[in-house]
């Protein structure tokens, strides 16, 4: 075990050096949690802006604006009643804009008074591609149903009300927290280990280390346990910048702590295993990087880091499963999230396995001595 | 220099060592193919405790492979080679410890600094060291001053001690330096031979690769010339002076045909060089009644000296070519 500790605080002290291993086990990772939470984790508005012309601009439109607004994902502004509209809307560049036609008030007022012809449209002008767009259209919708309801002396019957599976109502940086994990652990093992073994075959390292007592599993053992080392503190900081600037949420029990601490030495263990196998058949560094990075990246997105997996198509979701990322990302959450612990094991089971699997081949694979 | 890391208490009788003279590597027969490419065909050796042996020769030679069997880094396809009395192929294991390796193409680990990488390599071969051993390990291969520069900002010598410090921190038995000096200027090969030659006294057996001629004259006990995988030649420097060079020659410095006649007259067989004549003398025995005779010519000259064949000279005779920097030259 003397020759491992030696052989991690040898390599250790080599990563924290180069800087840019340093940056990528620390800082990368909180610029990301700091980024992505500034995004998505309910700072400043989450109100869709709505551009709205006013032509009829009567006590009754601006109800049905009042309706619009106690949706309270909608919150509207003015486009002067002069204007044309759609040229305001590209000049300004607006994403959603809502028009109310002259003559609204009327036809509301003819159509409370049981004049059957009376009927007017609002229109909605957007791209029904983006999420803003379904938004604001199902508040407009919503707010006319209102409307309609009033009209017609009806009430609703049937409504809906909201309750959350987890603990706590989640948040994105909740969602996200796990996944950031998962990708740190990815991006330092794999995307470091990689060029550091084609670095070792082809400056000879592996030789040169051959003409000691050091064991090539030992030499294996000692990456695995650094970057598990290196993965916790990052992991640790990941945790304090999300609860501490967006207010994130984690289980925190003794069973949940000790899965995440599970989850993160097994991650480095199947990717740091997977690193080696890789490097070892890269003609050089470059080319182990650019290995590193085509396997590397697909994972990233696929793997349920930044976008939830049951949101994508199929046949993603299909690709998302042979995924090792995956395995370590749902597990982080079953247990971080949701305090699954049961679910988190068998995940936890899936990344041993394939851990396993993949330190298998740079253990019987990898030739210290020449040819 | 005087070595203050030592192995033992003296210079021979060290600590778990052979006894002097005991034979530390015995190869017969060896053989390396790849494919239908014989990199070293059928060689015999021995190399005996406490001495320096050398295995010269151009590059491609089969030197480097040769040493690679010995340190059990490489499988030979055939022969027998024994070092430290184990079959490489069998237990090198059991005596891992006992040897040290400067790797041909050493490189240092870029970020770790002289005294990490000397603590670092202890700890590899199961060697507690303290701080005080560090620093006298450093001060023997003459890297003090830089003991705390990284190795990617030491000079090429600089390296190459750092390589050799690593080679002894196990305390080896047996040391492999394989072209130690190649690369390096005048001052620090010169400075490296006698870092070898203190390894000597330490009562260490060296196994020293080169293709420097001059190098190998001046620290091996014994050569042994490579030459497209065979053994051409082998014995001690002088030796093979003795049994393939032409002696002693006297030189006439400035005498030119006028001294080359004079010595034709007395019936002294000479020949013209530029404007010197020399001539040879094959029993070092009879150099001084030569130069008694050849001091007796009338002659204008510049001065008159004699020069020894070197390992060249021999090399020259064994191989049919020159060697410059490694590459066989004519």
């Amino acid at each position: 075990m003397r020759r491992v500790i030696a052989d991690l605080i040898a390599f250790g002290r080599q990563y924290m050096r180069s800087r840019i291993g340093a940056f990528f086990a620390f800082a990368f990772p909180v610029i990301l949690i700091l980024l992505f939470g500034a995004i998505f984790s309910g700072q400043g508005s989450t109100k869709i802006p709505l551009y709205v012309q006013d032509l009829d601009d009567t006590p009754t439109s601006r109800a049905y604006l009042g309706a619009l607004n106690n949706t309270t994902v909608i919150e509207y502004e003015r486009i002067p009643g002069n204007e044309v509209i759609l040229t305001y809307i590209r000049e300004n560049s607006i994403n959603t804009a809502l028009r109310i036609p002259a003559g609204f008030e009327d036809n509301v007022t003819r159509a409370a008074a049981g004049d059957p012809t009376a009927a007017v449209n609002v229109t909605l002008y957007g791209d029904p591609t983006l999420t803003t767009y379904g938004i604001a259209a199902a508040a407009v919708s919503g707010a006319a149903t209102q409307m309609n309801f009033g009209l017609a002396g009806a009430r609703a019957v049937i409504g809906m009300d909201t309750a959350t599976v987890s603990q706590e109502q989640l948040k994105f940086i909740d969602f996200f927290l796990p996944g950031m994990i998962g990708f740190t652990v990815l991006t330092n093992a794999l995307f470091a280990m990689t060029p550091t073994a084609a670095e070792y075959r082809t400056r000879k390292y592996f030789k040169f280390l051959a003409t000691t007592t050091l064991k090539k599993g030992e030499w294996l053992l000692s990456k695995v346990l650094f970057y598990t080392i290196i993965m916790s503190i990052s992991a640790l900081i990941i945790m304090s910048v999300s609860a501490l600037v967006w207010g994130g949420k984690m289980t925190l029990t003794p069973g949940s702590i000790a899965l995440t601490i599970a989850f993160i030495a097994a991650g480095c263990f199947e990717f740091t295993s997977l690193g080696m196998a890789l490097g070892i058949y890269a003609k050089d560094v470059e080319t182990a990087s650019a290995v590193a990075n085509a396997i590397g990246f697909p994972m990233m997105f696929l793997g349920g880091t930044f976008f939830q997996i049951e949101s994508m198509p199929p046949i993603i979701q299909g690709l998302a499963t042979a995924m090792p990322l995956t395995y370590l990302n749902e597990g982080l959450r079953a247990t971080m999230i949701f305090g699954n612990d049961g679910k988190a094991l068998f995940y936890l089971g899936v990344t041993l396995v394939l851990g396993f699997v993949f330190f298998l081949i740079p253990a019987k694979l990898l030739s210290w001595k020449s040819k | 220099m005087l070595p203050r890391f030592r192995i033992g208490g003296g210079t021979v009788a060290v600590e778990g060592a052979p006894a002097a003279n005991a034979i530390q590597i015995q190869v017969q027969g060896l053989t390396k193919r790849y494919g239908d490419v014989k990199a070293v065909d059928g060689i015999d050796f021995e190399v005996r405790a406490g001495e320096i042996f050398s295995l010269l020769g151009p590059n491609g030679a089969g030197k480097t492979t040769t040493v690679e069997i010995l340190e059990g880094l490489r499988n030979p396809t055939g022969g027998t080679a024994r070092v430290l009395g184990v079959d490489v192929n069998d237990s090198y294991a059991k005596i891992r410890a006992r040897v040290g390796v400067l790797p041909q193409d050493f490189d240092p680990f870029d970020r770790l600094r002289p005294r990490e990488a000397i603590a670092y390599w202890a700890t590899l071969f199961n060697r507690r060291i303290t701080k005080t051993e560090v620093a006298d390990l450093i001060e023997t291969v003459g890297l003090t001053a830089r003991a705390n520069a990284y190795a990617m900002h030491l000079s090429g010598g600089e390296k190459r001690r750092l390589g050799i410090a690593l080679a002894l921190v196990g305390r080896p038995d047996l040391v492999f330096l394989d072209e130690p000096t190649t690369g390096l200027d005048p001052g620090a090969r010169r400075d490296l031979w006698e870092l070898i030659r203190s390894l000597k006294r330490e009562g260490k057996t060296v196994v020293l690769t080169t293709h420097y001629l001059e190098e190998a004259e001046k620290l091996a006990d014994h050569v042994a010339i490579m030459n497209k995988g065979k053994i051409v030649a082998r014995g001690t420097p002088d030796g093979l002076i003795q049994n393939h060079g032409r002696g002693t020659t006297v030189v006439l410095a400035g005498a030119g045909a006028d001294g080359h006649r004079a010595l034709a007259a007395r019936g002294i067989p000479a020949s013209l060089d530029g404007n010197d004549v020399v001539v040879h003398v094959a029993a070092a025995a009879d150099v001084r009644s030569m130069l008694a005779k050849v001091a007796a010519i009338e002659v204008p000259l510049t001065e008159i000296y004699t020069k020894r064949d070197t390992l060249e000279d021999v090399f020259l005779r064994v191989v049919g070519a020159r060697m410059r920097e490694g590459v066989l030259a004519e």
